[in-house]
């Protein structure tokens, strides 16, 4: 190895013209980019997992020729919104939560929509004002692993999981999950302050581990690791197309006669008021809600639509077949940031 | 130094007048002053740069460099003092005590088995026949390639709860999850500061210490701890900071490991945006780092270590006899762990369904559009630093050098919470672009940038100016021709450095990229955290590739 070799004058050009790129580029992005120069581009936040959502950003791409911007994040997207409010970077947000939407829309970043496709969706899954509306379905089960657990042993109401019987046997996720912070806020609406509370803490208490997200819970569950956990639908549907592992099932709660029922929630899309490319947008929003790409929307995910007109996975029942909690997605929005306080004061952590 | 041991900063009025005059601008009317006024000013300027005071430009640049290197650690101090007593008590009370055990604890043992594993691999490889030791010298620095995020993605596919090892066993055997977990994996990809230091001061240690032990009928074990350690402990002092600090500012290994540090728990407090917060939690940790700045500070100056002149003999060499397989052995279980193992499974991924599609070169892309100009940035702005603290020796100049180096000890969740509100409030129009992840970058690799220049121009003698003067040449032109041809590879050396720190950077730029904009590392972070290992495998290992780059300057430091 020569040790005389030192970086010389074609560096120096090559780390020039590196420079002289990079300023090329910001010059691009900030002027030229815009959707008032051609299809120019949206800019996308999502909150959901990146493998659900790039198929559909690249269709729409290839379909409009608006080149697309994607950030993918976790609910923290949430708080980057409201603190860009006064200097919006994203066009639309895709978010796992119709919580975090109607939340989002009380706070007055989303803009109204009046497109005549959002009003053709049914009242219950989009905001009053067409600002968010909600694509597919996603319900909070509990997923067991056959090797460990029969159906029989399994609980059949989440209030159960509050037994020490259940000790060490089942995995939630961290207390700021998207997914988890709607759930119990519907376990809130449904039983009030203390009784979620007494629940959260002895669940904390019980858990065998609690992780970041689902996706661990469905590949620890199907590797065996804990008996069951609480996930939602769907990453049950994706454990079982697993080529290994896969010898799962799934409980859906409270289905006994005057029971609670099952908590379903939706995935939506918002579109943020004052956005960078509102016309983008706007066309993105009508773009989605056409049956062919919802269909994309949930093809990776495994989701049940919202629209009847669009075919599930075949492993997913559908939701008239069970008991779904009597409440309206938008009564999620108001308590969204209190309900992460109860979270913490039961000892559940927000993030790990 | 100031004569009369006065200082003349930029504080006092008569300071900025005078440094407005030696820059050669007018005076606006109402700071006209008399003539015997204007003396004293010009006295005091010149006294201040020993009659030698710098071009007004090459002032500006420095004060912008060292200026732009401060900002983060002051706003964090500004938003921590802004929190309240109230928001104070409550962390102290509640999560301050636990992080602090958690950090502490880990950097400390990460730090004292860094140095044994450190200190030993140097000695088998320096001062004793292990077979190939030549290539062990290099192939045991290779772990600093690997960035830890990388290392524990791989520790995750092989001793994770479903990793390989459950499947052949049954069962996972370790929790990687913890604790031990995150300070194996650490250890594993930070010994090599150490074992680099330690092998260099081996090599140049004089023998004859020792044989003067030996001769005096000291036992060859009591010989090394009595003689041969003490002359390695400022060595393994320097080398031991280095792995702590690391471990201070990490985030990659720490979060992918789930164990939580302070860098993890600003990072998710600024998730929620509560800077606040984040704020409180990085004035914490920015106190630990200058606690260990402080020994190093201290460690460096007992690194003089005063050997008495004459012939430099290369240190003996002894034999290892029946110890020669264990020690190889040893030497081969740490390059299986650190350096096979890892590099294995992110080509095992990458063999079984590593995609390398458009995108893969769209990161790649964005990584070099970031990293390059930060390079050529740092390069830019150490310049006008270095040169000003050889040629124009004085407080002034030694306060932006000091200043330039901030970045050094500052964890990269503290940088992108120090540009973040900066950007958004008051330069609306370059938030949404890669402008923050870019300065973001220089601010924490100026230093490096800086030392090498600072290299480059102590071999210049300042004769050399005078002689191009004495010829005819303005110093401006001495400067350009005969100053800047000689620091040039040092600089670009020095440059390449950040280069390959900015593309393995990803706290900072998790925190600060726009949409559309994700680099390598931050794309490696995002697959491992979801599982999807084969998609992570072939960005990590171009990370590795580009990473080994610059280690042939770093090998050929400590060798010389």
């Amino acid at each position: 190895m020569s040790n005389s070799w030192r970086p010389g004058r074609g560096l120096l050009w090559l780390m020039v013209l590196i420079a002289l790129v990079g300023i090329g580029y910001f010059v691009y992005q900030t002027v030229l980019a815009k959707d008032t120069f051609g299809p120019g581009e949206l800019v996308v936040y999502s909150s959901r997992n990146e493998n659900f959502v790039r198929p559909l950003v690249e269709r729409f791409e290839q379909e409009t020729g608006i080149r697309v911007r994607l950030l993918s994040g976790n609910e923290a997207l949430v708080n980057k919104l409201i603190e860009e409010r006064t200097n919006v970077q994203a066009d639309v947000y895709i978010s796992n939560d119709a919580g975090q939407l109607e939340y989002l829309r009380l706070a007055e970043v989303l803009a109204a929509n009046d497109s005549a496709k959002v009003a053709a969706v049914p009242g219950m899954y989009r905001a009053e004002d067409g600002a968010w509306v909600g694509l597919s379905a996603r319900t909070r089960v509990l997923m067991y692993n056959r090797d460990l657990i029969t159906e029989e042993e399994m609980p059949k109401t989440l209030w159960e999981l509050a037994d020490p019987k259940w000790q060490g046997r089942f995995m939630i996720t961290r207390g700021g999950n998207g997914s988890m912070v709607a759930h119990v806020a519907a376990l809130r609406a449904h039983w009030g302050d203390a009784k979620t509370l007494e629940w959260l803490t002895a669940v904390r208490a019980n858990a065998g581990a609690v992780v970041n997200g689902h996706g661990d819970i469905r590949r620890a569950v199907g590797g065996g690791e804990f008996a069951f956990g609480l996930v939602n639908n769907y990453y049950f549907h994706q454990q079982l197309r697993e080529p290994t592992n896969n010898n799962v099932a799934a409980v859906y709660p409270d289905q006994e006669a005057g029971g609670m029922g099952a908590f379903v929630n939706a995935a939506g899309v918002a579109l943020l008021r004052s956005g960078p490319n509102p016309v983008n947008g706007r066309t993105f929003l009508d773009w989605v809600l056409a049956p062919e790409h919802i269909a994309e929307f949930i093809s990776v995910s495994l989701e049940v639509p919202l629209n009847p007109a669009v075919a599930a996975a075949p492993e997913a029942r559908p939701i008239d077949t069970y008991l779904v909690m009597d409440l309206s997605l938008r009564q999620l929005g108001p308590v969204w940031a209190d309900v992460r306080q109860l979270i913490e004061q039961a000892g559940l952590d927000l993030n790990l | 130094m100031c004569v009369n041991g006065r200082t003349a900063q930029g504080s006092s009025p008569l300071a900025e007048v005078a440094t407005k005059l030696a820059a050669g601008g007018s005076l606006p009317r109402k700071h006209r002053i008399g003539a015997a006024g204007r003396r004293v000013a010009t006295g005091r300027w010149l006294a201040l740069w020993r009659g030698n005071p710098p071009n007004a430009a090459i002032l500006a640049l420095a004060g912008a460099g060292a200026l732009l290197a401060v900002i983060p650690i002051a706003y964090v101090l500004m938003r921590a003092a802004q929190a309240g007593a109230a928001r104070w008590l409550q962390m102290l009370d509640s999560r301050i005590p636990a992080l602090m055990a958690s950090t502490a604890n880990l950097t400390a043992a990460v730090t004292a088995a860094a140095i044994v594993l450190g200190v030993a691999l140097a000695w088998l490889v320096v001062r004793t026949d292990l077979p190939g030791r030549r290539l062990w010298q290099w192939v045991l620095a290779l772990p600093l390639a690997v960035p830890p995020y990388v290392g524990s993605m791989a520790y995750v596919v092989v001793l994770g709860p479903i990793g390989w090892v459950r499947d052949w066993l049954g069962r996972p055997l370790v929790s990687i999850y913890s604790f031990w977990g995150a300070a194996l994996v650490l250890v594993l990809f930070t010994y090599p500061y150490v074992f680099l230091i330690a092998s260099a001061v081996l090599k140049r240690l004089d023998p004859r210490y020792e044989e003067v032990a030996l001769t005096t009928g000291m036992s060859r074990r009591a010989t090394f701890w009595r003689v041969t350690l003490p002359f390695l402990r400022p060595a393994v002092g320097a080398g031991g900071v280095l792995v702590a600090l690391y471990v201070l500012s990490d985030f990659g290994a720490v979060g992918m490991l789930r164990y939580t540090t302070f860098t993890t728990a600003i990072y998710y407090q600024m998730g929620n945006y509560d800077l606040s917060g984040a704020a409180v939690l990085s004035v914490m940790l920015m106190s630990l780092s200058l606690v260990l700045l402080w020994i190093e500070g201290r460690s460096r100056e007992r690194l003089v270590v005063h050997q008495a002149g004459g012939m430099h003999r290369p240190p003996p060499i002894g034999e290892l006899g029946g110890w020669k397989a264990p020690a190889l052995a040893f030497v081969l279980l740490v390059f299986i762990s650190a350096v096979l193992l890892p590099l294995g499974v992110l080509m095992y991924w990458t063999g079984t369904g590593g995609t390398l599609g458009p995108r893969f070169w769209r990161y790649a892309a964005n990584s070099l559009l970031t990293a390059g100009p930060a390079a050529a940035m740092a390069m830019a702005l150490a310049l006008p630093v270095v040169y000003l603290r050889a040629r124009h020796p004085s407080t002034v100049s030694r306060l932006a050098h000091r200043a330039a180096q901030a970045g050094y000890a500052l964890p990269g969740v503290i940088v992108a919470l120090g540009l973040v509100v900066l950007f958004n409030r008051y330069l609306p129009a370059l938030y949404g672009t890669a402008v923050p992840v870019v300065v973001a970058y220089v601010i924490r690799y100026l230093p490096q940038t800086v030392r090498a220049g600072e290299a480059a121009i102590s071999v210049v003698p300042a004769s050399l100016d005078e002689a191009a003067r004495s010829l005819g040449l303005s110093p401006w032109q001495a400067s350009v021709r005969v100053v800047w041809p000689l620091i040039r590879p040092g600089l670009l050396a020095g440059g390449l450095l950040v280069l390959v720190s900015a593309l393995k950077e990803l706290p900072a730029t998790l925190l600060l990229r726009p949409p559309g904009l994700d680099t390598l590392a931050v794309r490696v972070w995002i697959e491992a955290s979801e599982g999807y290992f084969q998609a992570a495998a072939p960005l990590a290992l171009l990370i590795v590739a580009l990473s080994i780059l610059p280690l042939r300057w770093m090998l050929r430091d400590v060798r010389s």
